[in-house]
């Protein structure tokens, strides 16, 4: 590393051919990387000194795992499927395919038989021409992206409660918070640089209590970890509200002067006290109690929270219930008091702002509303939709049905990675045209018609937005393999060859048409957002918000919302077949579908998802640690190998969905987040069984006496 | 705020500020070893020596809080001396240079030391290959602490310790068994800081040996 006062930095770096600084495209935090090249490859990543979210630092991920770039698999030319088979085909014969079928169903169907994806690991300019696409050259609202399946619940709350779709603060937050309350996030593992930073907060002195069924890593730093059962979040926040009120931590000015609502929550409060909620949740009372206090008493306390949050039926109700501990505590808008939901992917908060949603253009402004809409309407030249889409669970549905007719899926893997694994496969087997837009082959490429070599985040230029708000600047580090291009070229093609021309020479313009649209993000432009990017709203001047809400919230009225939301048991619950409750998650070493991860040195780290299970389970079920298990749910079954630990609770079970062979989503049913549909991927009913022929555990003998 | 100078130049620091603080605000060079901004100042190295008006002996820049009214010279004779001789006994320890892009022999082509005065002992070579990112080349290692403290202070995950004394001192990852057996959570941190790839990167390593 250079360090300020060692000028020769350039010369270090001139053993490499070229040199870039991007924006990490593995999970949410947005690290600011600089990545080195020699001949096309990338040889080196290492982190900007100056990145506003990492500070010098990365993870395995953003720093070793680039070289699936160029491994053998991936795709270097279009693929179109003949007789069963995917063959190699020219990109005039592939495009000249998807614009001849997708002409014949919207002649024969209408352009609402027709439906497309954009992907939140793609910047914003390829989500936002994505939806240019699906809206004006082909004509229906049919788009979204895999935010529905992660924190379109935290977008829906954070809107309803204070108004805009962000984190209310950034990540400098955790340097000043005395407290910091992490709710179904397990940061050291799926957001490793945050994880890090809140790491060294507490070894300063900052207060964790981390709430999590599993006993997570930062669990051993913090000052209190509760477990709850599986699908009881609701519980535990009211239950934390209960005692803030009932011990008079409430910050009665602020709630006064800056919310409204608070009176119902106070009478729905009042049937959670802490007994009540032991019940409900496990925690023990005095533990729940001691944790109210530590976050009631501080003077500065964040909320963070993950999909142990948001992936459940009431997933966006509980976020509602810690925006209304947050507002109680008067904890919002300050230093140091920020509510932070830790995105999954890198640009699930870019794919979201960009509209590439059934629901909403740029900045969350509805379909429906005919002053936004004209406006689109003006600026593309072509006539919009005024109705809703559908939502990627209604694709599949209305595919099974045999309402849609064909697919544009670029950059997610949804047989792998959506829940019900089954109904997706039908859905992909109903379809009549199916486009995969992808780097590799993956389990949604068997379905598809005609596949499309596209590009990694390592090979396009645009920008990401992280889960600060933050939109960073992405640049390419090398170029695509073969005959592969950017996303963002491609879809302009195939918009053009629809009739549909976006009249765009690069990203770049098409982010300076978001920022000329969008009054939210009206100061954005690549020259602005430089090495630091710029946290949205970014007025025209370009000032941009790194905390929201320290004056008022962006409600009408300005005051921030209180729901009183009682708690729902979850979707699923153990019974006598399915005794035990599954949780699926993820890994640090590995990546969601894995497709990157998988083809680099991290699956000579981990090569395989585990199922975990409590000690206490394992010997009365007879599985021992590295046995094979079967694990049956109500909609499906799978095979994974058993890691006996205490880190899970007895009756609790964990496992990944990393790798394709193990297929983990098989086992997800179709419970789902009431406002948002993002399947409740966190409390599944399971039975789980050994079935290696001489499993390693045999239990002793009782005396023959 | 406090008033110093540095090289003539008046510079104004925020209370606490260091020496290595204060050049830097006054952009004026000096040479550091085990020192990263990124991690708190260690002051093991002695190669930061600098004088200051009044002190009768250098002093490490990096340590060394500013005074009000302080004269700092980052090129004094004594100074620069005492940095030269150590950045000498570091190389008299290597088997070979350290590579020309790494900050140890850039800190020691700018103070223009090259090779060593005093022959003896060298480290012998010892590489720990295992880990499919990281490769541990001990006899590379000048024991200037930064991997550990990077894995300490910047990643917490306290893989990384320092072992032996004198001209034993150096590294070790999870007690010996290797990155991949210690709580290593290959972030790589300490690669990215080592000034001599004693710890450092297969890939980069490869590229290395094939330039």
């Amino acid at each position: 590393m250079a360090t300020a006062t060692t000028p020769e930095a350039p010369a270090a770096e001139a053993r490499f051919d070229r040199v870039a600084t991007t924006t990490c495209g593995y999970c949410g935090v947005g690290c600011r990387l600089e990545t080195r090249a020699v001949d096309g490859r990338i040889v080196s990543i290492g982190p900007a000194l100056d990145g506003p979210a990492n500070q010098g630092h990365t993870c395995l991920k953003g720093r070793f795992a680039h070289g699936f770039t160029r491994s053998p698999d991936r795709l270097r030319t279009p693929l179109i499927r003949e007789d069963g088979e995917l063959r190699p085909a020219s990109w005039e014969e592939a495009l000249d395919r998807i614009v001849g079928e997708l002409e014949r169903i919207k002649g024969e169907h209408g352009a609402d038989a027709i439906a497309g994806l954009a992907s939140s690991r793609a910047t914003n300019e390829d989500c936002y021409a994505m939806s240019r696409l699906i809206r004006a050259a082909v004509g229906t609202n049919n788009i979204d992206n895999c935010s529905r399946v992660c924190h379109s619940p935290t977008s829906f709350a954070l809107r309803k409660a204070f108004g805009l779709s962000g984190a209310t603060g950034s990540f400098t937050d955790l340097d000043h918070a005395e407290v910091a309350l992490l709710l179904g996030v397990n940061p050291t593992q799926g957001h490793p640089v945050v994880g890090a930073r809140i790491k060294q907060a507490a070894l300063r002195g900052c207060k964790l209590i981390t709430i999590d069924p599993r006993r997570i890593e930062l669990a051993d730093y913090g000052e209190i970890h509760l477990s709850p059962r599986p699908g009881t979040n609701a519980a535990v926040v009211l239950g934390l509200c209960h005692v803030v009120h009932r011990d008079g931590l409430v910050d009665e000015e602020f709630v006064a002067a800056r919310t409204e609502g608070y009176e119902a929550v106070e009478d729905l409060l009042a049937g959670y006290d802490p007994v009540a909620v032991e019940e409900i949740t496990s925690i023990p009372a005095a533990d729940l109690e001691a944790a109210a206090h530590l976050y009631g008493e501080a003077a500065s306390g964040s909320l963070l929270w993950g999909l142990g949050v948001t992936e459940h039926k009431y997933g966006s109700e509980v976020v509602q219930l810690l925006c209304n501990l947050a507002m109680m505590t008067g904890k919002v808008g300050k230093p140091g008091s920020a509510l932070l939901p830790l995105r999954g992917q890198n640009n699930v908060q870019g794919s979201s702002d960009m509209g590439a949603l059934p629901d909403t253009y740029t900045a969350y402004r509805s379909v429906e509303d005919e002053g936004v809409a004209s406006t689109f309407e003006a600026a593309w030249g072509a006539p919009l939709s005024r109705h809703k889409g559908l939502t990627i669970p209604q694709m599949f549905d209305a595919a099974v049905a045999g309402d849609l007719k064909a697919m544009y899926i670029f950059g997610e893997d949804v047989a792998q990675t959506d829940p019900d694994t089954a109904h997706v496969v039908a859905a992909m087997e109903s379809l009549e045209f199916l486009v995969c837009q992808e780097i590799f082959l993956n389990e949604t490429t068997k379905y598809a018609d005609v596949v499309l070599p596209a590009s990694a985040f390592l090979e396009k230029e645009g920008t990401f937005i992280n889960a600060e708000r933050r939109f960073q600047l992405v640049e390419p580090a090398i170029d695509p393999p073969g005959e592969a291009r950017t996303d963002f070229e491609i879809i302009g093609e195939v918009s053009r060859r629809l009739g549909h021309e976006m009249g765009w020479e690069s990203p770049w313009d098409a982010l300076d048409e978001i920022a000329r649209l969008t009054p939210a993000y009206a100061g954005v432009s690549r020259a602005r957002l430089g090495r630091h990017g710029l946290q949205w709203p970014v007025r025209p001047d370009g000032s941009d918000s790194p905390t929201l809400y320290d004056t008022t919230f962006d409600r009408p009225g300005g005051r921030g919302h209180f729901a009183p939301l009682p708690y729902k048991a979850p979707g699923d619950a153990a019974d006598e077949d399915f005794p035990l409750i599954l949780v699926t998650g993820r890994i640090l070493q590995h990546y969601n579908a894995g497709t990157m991860t998988r083809r680099t040195g991290n699956a000579q780290l981990v090569d395989r998802d585990v199922l975990e299970v409590h000690p206490v389970d394992a010997e009365r079920l007879w599985i021992g640690d590295g046995d094979k298990v079967s694990v049956r749910s109500r909609v499906g079954r799978i095979e994974v190998e058993a890691k006996v630990t205490d880190r899970i609770e007895p009756g609790h079970v964990f496992t990944t969905f990393h790798f394709p062979e193990t297929r983990t989503n098989l086992l997800v049913g179709q419970s789902a987040d009431v406002n948002t549909s993002c399947p409740e991927y966190k409390v599944i009913a399971v039975d789980v069984r050994p079935i290696s022929e001489q499993p390693s555990f045999v239990p002793v003998l009782a005396d023959g006496d | 705020m406090s008033r110093v100078t540095v090289d003539g130049t008046p510079v104004e620091v925020a209370p606490g500020a260091t020496i290595l603080e204060a050049a830097e605000a006054a952009d004026r060079w000096v040479p550091t070893v085990c020192f990263d901004e990124r991690q708190a100042p260690f002051g093991a190295c002695r190669v930061c020596m600098v004088s200051v008006a009044g002190s009768p002996k250098p002093v490490p820049a990096c340590t060394t809080p500013c005074r009000d009214g302080m004269e700092i010279r980052t090129e004094e004779a004594t100074a620069r001396r005492v940095s030269r001789a150590v950045v000498e006994l570091v190389l008299s320890e290597l088997p070979e240079p350290p590579a020309p892009h790494t900050e140890l022999a850039q800190v020691a082509a700018r103070l223009g030391v090259s090779g060593s005065r005093w022959s003896g002992a060298v480290h012998a070579r010892e590489d720990d290959l295992r880990h499919p990112y990281l490769t541990l080349r001990h006899e590379l290692c000048i024991s200037c602490g930064r991997c550990v403290r990077a894995c300490d202070e910047v990643q917490g995950a306290f893989a990384l310790t320092a072992t032996g004394r004198g001209f034993d001192a150096n590294i070790t990852a999870g007690l010996d068994a290797g990155f991949e057996d210690s709580t290593c959570v290959s972030c790589g941190a300490c690669a990215d800081t080592c000034p001599t790839d004693a710890i450092s990167e297969v890939g980069l390593v490869a590229q290395l040996e094939r330039s």
